[in-house]
């Protein structure tokens, strides 16, 4: 697809506020299920009451998936056809290219952080939200504990930890340059709280990282033994 | 005497803007720490003529870093290792004896190579006919203080202002994007009150003319910032996109 030239969807700044914007809903979408997965700490009935609560919401819980999926379809659209343009405005490269400003590993991996948290999104759906929640694969030490059950069981097997573990790490590498580049995008930049919001970006990729690897984890050490 | 040490160059050479380029190593001895750089490659150029060879073509001008002529890719550092400094404000003493200099020209489909290190930047100057400008009468210069000009005000597009066009921004960022210079130069209008008539109808027609010459999109890599010999700040790319965004949503 292209737009007309001089158009407002045509135009580097506004494409990558589009991006900035579906970044930041999704950011948004993710802080709210990191605090919802956690409550698998406070054990299978609490956390069972939440994912109840939720499918409860009804229309209100479709409307806000079909938000989610037309961000994630604009942002990998203009992110793609960005990072196209972006390598066909250098197409000779440096002998020798030394950058220097901060967190250089995570700017350059924006895309691979991206398909990489994607092609995850894809096989977490088909494990946990469209999977069947009543079956066998719920039940644990002979109760039948529904979704609480479900994720406990599919983190007891150490490949899908390490696939998952990885995963929500490409997702804090993503937003721990993503966050304060949204920042600077929509055109906030101020002398004084720039430079904390570039550190609290890299806190919080990092928070991203930890709380959701800390489920898997827990479920490592714990194992089959659930006291509750 | 003078402290003098030898380097390994190894220099981007290409006949002209068809020609295929390569890197051609040029072995230096004797150099005198205290030289600029450029007058470094007066040196091998000087040797190369009296070999009968092509000398290294390389943009320079007033060799005092306030033009924006000069300026190489060194070691992969636009302008060089030293921070806010242009190529031709660059001495020996940055380098070490036995170093290897590596040095290419920017590198941007936008800025196409003429020969060896020069560049085409005629984009910029593009850009800056797009809408870099105030449209006033002429006249004699207006009494000063019927404009007031609040002192923060001053200061920042004064920063702004320091942009010398050198092309370090593009050169230096992963995706060849110009928003550096292009939002230095709305900016130091976006801050004065003589920049406000044209304000919305600047950014518009200056940004749109950055799309068409094919710099890339900018990814807040602050690549540009480090490299700038005049520390432009990225505050200035800020302050272009939240101008856009109201133009763009504002404007039919
Ligand atoms: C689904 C696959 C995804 C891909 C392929 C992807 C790719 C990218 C790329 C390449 C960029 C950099 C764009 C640029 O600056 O030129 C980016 C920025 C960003 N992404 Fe993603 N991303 C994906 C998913 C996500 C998700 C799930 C989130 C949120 C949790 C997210 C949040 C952000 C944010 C906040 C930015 C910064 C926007 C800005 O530059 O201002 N992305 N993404
Ligand atoms: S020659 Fe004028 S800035 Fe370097």
């Amino acid at each position: 697809m292209s737009f007309a030239r001089g158009s407002l969807l045509s135009s580097s700044i506004f494409r990558k506020q589009l991006v900035a914007l579906t970044g930041l809903v999704m950011v948004g979408f993710i802080l709210g299920h990191m605090a919802g997965n956690l409550l698998i700490f406070l054990g299978p009935n609490i956390f069972n009451d939440y994912a109840d609560k939720l499918a409860s919401l009804g229309e209100l819980l479709w409307i806000i998936r079909t938000g989610l999926v037309i961000s994630i379809l604009m942002h990998i659209y203009f992110t793609a056809k960005l990072t196209r343009e972006n390598s066909k405005a250098r197409r000779t490269r440096y002998e020798v290219y030394t950058p220097s400003a901060d967190n250089k590993f995570a700017r350059m991996t924006m895309i691979y952080s991206g398909i990489l948290l994607f092609c995850f999104l894809i096989l977490h759906l088909t494990d946990f939200t469209l999977a069947e929640k009543e079956g066998a694969a719920s039940v644990l030490g002979a109760q039948k504990l529904r979704l609480f059950g479900l994720v406990w069981n599919s983190f007891l097997n150490p490949w899908r930890d390490l696939v998952y573990i990885l995963a929500v790490c490409s997702v804090g590498l993503h937003l721990s340059h993503g966050i304060q580049s949204f920042i600077q995008t929509i055109g906030f930049n101020h002398p004084r709280y720039t430079p904390w919001i570039l550190k609290a970006s890299v806190i919080l990729g990092i928070i991203v990282a930890v709380g959701f690897s800390s489920i898997p984890v827990y479920v490592m050490v714990r194992q089959h033994t659930i006291g509750y | 005497m003078a402290k003098t040490i030898s380097v390994t160059l190894k220099v981007w050479r290409q006949k002209d803007a068809h020609a295929p380029g390569r890197l051609v190593t040029y072995q230096m001895n004797n150099i005198d720490i205290d030289m600029s750089f450029l007058e470094m490659l007066d040196i091998v150029n000087q040797g190369l003529e009296l070999k009968g060879e092509d000398p290294i073509a390389f943009d320079h001008d007033c060799r005092e870093g306030i033009c924006g002529s000069c300026g190489s890719v060194v070691n992969g550092h636009a302008h060089g290792p030293e921070a806010e400094t242009t190529l031709c404000q660059l001495h020996m003493r940055r380098f070490k004896n036995g170093d290897v200099i590596v040095i290419e020209p920017w590198r941007a489909e936008a800025f196409p190579v003429i020969k060896d290190l020069v560049v085409d930047r005629s984009a910029f100057d593009r850009i800056i006919a797009a809408g870099g400008f105030i449209s006033v009468r002429t006249g004699s210069a207006p009494e000063a203080h019927s404009v007031p000009v609040p002192k923060e005000n001053a200061d920042l597009a004064m920063d702004a202002a320091q942009c010398i066009g050198c092309g370090a921004c593009v050169a230096a960022c992963p995706n060849a994007s110009a928003m550096l210079f292009v939002s230095a130069k709305v900016s130091q209008f976006a801050l004065l009150p003589q920049g406000q008539p044209e304000r919305r109808s600047r950014v518009l027609k200056m940004v749109t003319q950055m799309d068409n010459e094919g710099f890339g999109n900018c990814s807040n890599h602050y690549e540009c910032e480090a490299a700038c010999p005049k520390g432009i700040s990225v505050s200035n790319i800020a302050r272009m996109n939240r101008d856009y965004l109201c133009a763009g949503l504002t404007s039919a």
